[in-house]
């Protein structure tokens, strides 16, 4: 029985947050703070001839411009964790040719933004230009210009991603049925609430303190270090609260070098932030692409084999591309269990906006495109879509996409669960598509499973010190960032629980590079998960300490001792106890020694579940679709928070829905300019567009490496809910799309060509 | 943001008069939800920027059955919104200023405004138009008053002089037995730009459909009246077929162009649905259903 984990107690950020006493990057005011702004590319693809500055330097209150010619030409990763596979060496801080619309190529710092902003456009740059390459098939073709120097040639980000798994060419023999298709990708943006903000600061010894919105500070640090060439200990990052990431705000992001730099030329402190616009044009987006599959079935149902091409387009740097190119490839060897699999991934530059991390990392793509097929087997082999997939769905044994043994049964949990709650049986008896009303409505479900943390692709730890203070209260100091998702109440729950101490009694020290323990970022569903665990381990010990000294002055056996709510008891003594506070008092005016512990924790992999449940209703003379109810059904081991679980999954569903029906960032398939930057024309579903959500949280396979149990659920509810409409519409009208986003118009296109074929 | 000066005048007058020292360069401004995130985002520069809500007297409504509906310059969409008599006797105006951005936007915006932004989409237009609205203007040479329907003219663009201030918007009375409706179509559910809006207003005359108006949005450089639909349906007692044909009609008379939002065939397709739709709804609200 726990105390405090699974409890919903009020997060250490609420009052801050509601009172606006959190600090945010973008609140920080410094004395003789200039502003920068960054003069963007108006090409996609183009040499640098000049850059006049003369006209912008004139103007009163310009204080410092950089160009390409003024920054330290260094090749550095775009990405935090620049020691993995996950990403690319391909960028410099400004360089001499320009590789998108919306490419930094020049920065200012002025007395204010308004100057800033007149001064970068008084910059004239002359551009040579170059055949920009806009799509991936472009990219490709022999002879394609070629976007970068570097990696392996042909416009490729890296060698194609091969895994095979038994023997495919038998699988498919021994097939009795063969489905494949090809399933398209469109471009969505994380669209977080804060827009990249940051304020940089060198102090007389050549420290440099930078405030700054990123989910990895101290990969900003490291990375910082690495390309002004600084020690460690020279460069500090403070993030202390942030409006959102959703992956994208692991990059660093030109301005932040940048703004570090202007810094360093004024000798002044220097803010750069984003507008909504930049959030775009030099923000990162989901990969958009193509994923192509083909599945072997027995007449049964069993998956035989399973062959598929994935092919994403990176934009114009490689960012991400490698990590969510293996991870979302090597996604296919599972969910549904199959011995006999060969996957390829490709990742393509093309002179388009960044693709980056974002949320379910390369999985929302393949696993879109493999629970749609399986949808469509389902219905050549006369089976219910639900039941194929319980059928095959991967459980305890199965080898994961990390090549570690799956643990429990999650997946069919959630597959039965979620049968049950919405009397699936009962709507799969209906003959799909034979509604003939102006409404119809259909039901539609996915499945996906997605790893806490991202080892074995990284290899990643966890970080805590736990101290108990002289009156028994515990501050807990985590690197890891707190995005909004409530992560640090969870932690300081966990630490609680583990202590025995009260959850008001911990607090959380977060958001300090020189101070807090090292993190590799908020991430990868892993900072419950791996954070957690080491926040675990660090109370442990702290415990043990309490317990040995007032095992001392109870005269009993520690291992005889437990503390509850901050009060020792003796096992089979009732009524001998004593508080923390008295246990760890000065005793004879000598003080406790300090109670520290540490704690640092290797993941090993674990994988959570869902399935969502979604019903539909289409218009069929508008083409517009309303997600009318939800039911996602995840198993995350163990709950810690329940409406900071339930949030995520909201939240990821919400997202989900976006990318699925209407959020698409599209650019001018003749001179790459992009055409909706702005949320005017980027639409998102708002409270007004979601349906009721009724979530399940399930805890029935967890796992042994999180703390009490506890997997990642940040990025799960982004994945089935995506092929769950489309299925969903598909049962609704008869039309199978095979694409995200799906819009009213195709929907209202391809009932007119249903009609007319049915009329032939 | 660009600088600018910025005047607060206490008189119309005293606003002319700056307009006229200052012409085009100058922007007017009321609830300034259009006008500041344009000049924000450098898409409009103006030398100029002139706050009328420091003018007394502009932020009247009033509204009865028998005088009709007089929206003073700095009434805010909320206002129209939210008045039960408005809601009443112009339903569909009412629905219209629903529609627009948010309740904060809302609570900031003029129903004004959105008229002299004459922005194609603006979701208040077809409704103002169809109930045969004016716009009444006073410049140097005193005051005039000109159909809104004929205000118009391009995107942006209307037919108030330099130095011109919109006063008012005036509305007649509703007929006996009327009925109007405004459908928006967008691509979610509010804080979103009319793909489409389309107004209607009618009034039932014992079983026939008298003054039809049909006004489109967002399928032109300016609302434009599908007058051919209005024909059709004039003087009949309107069943399913016929409001059918007059929602094909209006499609071929609307003249969308094809962007990010949606292309022209399926803006035209949107007309054609919402017309009649439209149609449907206003005849009910005079309390008949359309027969089949």
């Amino acid at each position: 029985m726990t105390s405090v984990i699974g409890k919903s107690v009020k997060r250490t950020d609420t009052l801050g947050k509601v009172t606006g006493g959190a600090v945010y990057a973008g609140d920080v005011v410094l004395p003789g703070m200039l502003h920068g702004k960054t003069k963007r590319a108006t090409v996609a693809h183009a040499r640098i001839e000049s850059i006049d500055v003369g006209k912008a330097l004139a103007l009163p209150g310009v204080k410092a411009i950089l160009t390409h010619a003024d920054v330290p030409r260094v090749l550095h990763y775009g990405s935090p964790h620049p020691r993995s596979a996950s990403v690319t060496q391909d960028q410099y801080i400004l360089d001499t040719k320009v590789r998108y619309y919306g490419e930094g190529v020049a920065a200012v710092a002025a007395t204010s933004e308004e100057i800033a902003e007149l001064a970068c456009e008084l910059i004239e740059v002359a551009y040579e230009p170059l055949p920009a390459v806009l799509t991936v098939e472009d990219a490709l073709k022999p002879g394609a210009p070629s976007i970068h120097d570097v990696g392996p040639g042909g416009n490729l980000v890296l060698d194609p991603f091969v895994i095979t798994r038994g023997d495919p060419e038998k699988g498919f023999a021994e097939a009795d049925l063969i489905v494949e298709g090809e399933y398209g990708m469109g471009r969505p943006t994380p669209a977080y609430m804060e827009p990249n903000v940051c304020v940089c600061q060198w102090d007389p010894l050549g420290k440099l303190t930078i405030w700054t919105s990123t989910q990895s500070p101290f990969m900003v640090r490291g990375t910082l270090a690495e390309v002004l060439g600084l020690p460690l200990n020279k460069v500090r990052v403070l993030v202390d609260h942030m409006g959102g990431g959703f992956g994208a705000k692991q990059d660093l992001f030109q301005h932040e070098f940048l703004c570090a730099l202007l810094a360093q030329r004024t000798r002044r402190p220097v803010r750069m932030e984003f507008t909504r616009k930049e959030t775009f044009l030099g923000g990162r987006t989901r990969h958009p692409g193509t994923v192509w599959i083909r599945q072997g079935f027995r007449r049964d149902g069993t998956i035989t084999a399973r062959e598929a091409r994935v092919v994403f387009n990176s934009g114009a740097y490689g960012s991400h591309g490698p990590g969510v190119t293996a991870v979302g490839t090597a996604a296919l060897t599972s969910l549904y269990r199959c011995e006999n699999v060969r996957l390829e991934g490709r990742c393509v530059y093309t002179n388009t906006p960044i693709a980056g991390a974002f949320r379910g990392y390369g999985v929302v793509q393949t696993y879109y495109a493999l629970d749609i097929l399986m949808d469509e087997a389902a219905e050549t082999l006369g089976m219910d879509p639900a039941a194929l997939k319980l059928l095959n769905a991967v459980r305890e044994g199965d080898i994961a996409p990390s090549n570690h043994p799956i643990t429990g049964h999650g997946l069919e949990d959630c597959i039965r669960r979620g049968i049950e709650e919405t009397g699936w049986a009962a709507r799969g008896s209906r003959p799909p598509a034979k509604q003939t009303g102006r409404l119809r409505r259909g039901w539609g479900m996915g499945c996906e499973m997605h790893g806490s943390s991202a080892y074995p692709g990284i290899k990643e730890q966890g970080n805590a010190v736990v101290r108990m203070n002289e009156d028994g209260s515990v501050t807990l100091m985590t690197g890891t960032t707190g995005l909004g998702t409530g992560a640090h109440t969870a932690l300081a729950q966990i630490t609680a629980e583990e202590l025995g101490v009260k959850f008001e009694d911990v607090a959380v020290v977060h958001g300090d590079t020189d101070v807090v323990p090292w993190d590799i970022g908020a991430f990868a569903s892993h900072t419950t998960f791996m954070a957690g665990r080491a926040c675990q381990m660090a109370a442990a010990q702290v415990k043990a300490k309490v317990l040995a000294r007032a095992a001392d002055r109870l005269e009993v056996s520690a291992a005889d001792l437990d503390i509850r709510d901050s009060v020792i008891t003796v096992k089979g003594v009732p009524g001998m106890s004593m508080t923390v506070r008295d246990a760890i008092a000065a005793e004879k005016g000598i003080p406790a020694p300090q109670l520290l512990g540490e704690g640092s924790y290797h993941p090993t992999k674990s994988y959570s579940f869902a399935a969502h449940f979604v019903e539909v209703e289409v218009d069929t003379e508008t083409g517009q679709v309303s997600v009318l109810q939800v039911v996602p059904v995840h198993e995350i081991g163990k709950i810690i928070h329940p409406i900071a679980a339930a949030g995520q999954i909201e939240g990821g569903i919400q997202q989900g829905i976006g990318h699925t029906l209407s959020e698409d960032f599209v650019v001018d398939q003749r001179d790459g300019r992009p055409l909706n930057a702005s949320f005017v024309d980027y639409k998102m579903p708002l409270a007004m567009d979601m349906p009721p959500i009724r979530t399940i949280i399930l805890e029935t396979a967890p796992s042994d490496g999180g703390p009490f149990g506890a997997k990642g659920v940040g990025e799960d509810p982004i994945i089935a809910i995506g092929p769950a409409i489309a299925n969903a519409i598909y049962d609704a009208i008869g039309v199978r799309f095979r694409h995200y986003p799906i819009t009213p118009e195709q929907i209202l296109a391809a009932l007119a060509d249903k009609d007319e074929a049915q009329a032939a | 943001m660009h600088p600018f000066a910025y005047f607060e005048p206490k008189t119309l007058d005293e606003t002319i008069a700056l307009l006229s020292q200052h012409g085009r360069a100058a922007d007017l401004m009321a609830g300034g939800t259009d006008l500041l995130v344009e000049i924000k985002e450098h898409i409009r520069r103006p030398a100029a920027v002139i706050n009328l809500k420091t003018i007394p007297g502009l932020a009247e409504l009033a509204c009865d059955a028998a005088t009709g509906l007089r929206i003073g310059a700095l009434v805010t969409v909320r206002t129209i919104e939210t008045s039960p008599a408005v809601q009443r006797l112009y339903p569909a105006l009412a629905g219209a200023a629903r529609e627009i951005g948010s309740i904060q936007i809302r609570n900031r915006a003029t129903v004004v405004g959105n008229v002299c932004r004459a922005s194609p989409s603006a979701d208040t237009l077809p409704p103002l138009i169809a109930f045969g609205a004016h716009v009444e203007m006073v410049g140097p040479a005193g005051t005039r008053s000109l159909p809104l329907e004929a205000f118009f003219t391009g995107p942006g663009k209307t037919a108030l002089g330099a130095d011109e201030v919109v006063t008012a918007i005036v509305l007649p009375p509703p007929a006996a037995q009327a009925g109007s409706d405004y459908i928006k179509h967008g691509r979610r559910r509010a804080m979103e730009l009319a793909t489409v809006g389309v107004a209607v207003s009618l009034r039932r005359d014992g079983d026939v459909c008298r003054d039809l108006r049909i006004v489109l949005g967002a399928v032109a450089p300016t609302p434009i009246r599908a007058r051919a639909a209005e024909a059709l349906l004039e003087g009949v007692a309107p069943d399913e077929a016929t409001v059918a044909a007059a929602g094909r009609a209006a499609r071929d008379e609307a003249r969308p162009i094809s962007n990010v939002r949606a292309s022209a065939d399926y803006r035209r397709a949107m007309v054609a649905v919402l017309t009649r739709r439209a149609v449907a709804a206003a005849w009910e609200r005079t309390g008949r259903e359309i027969q089949p």
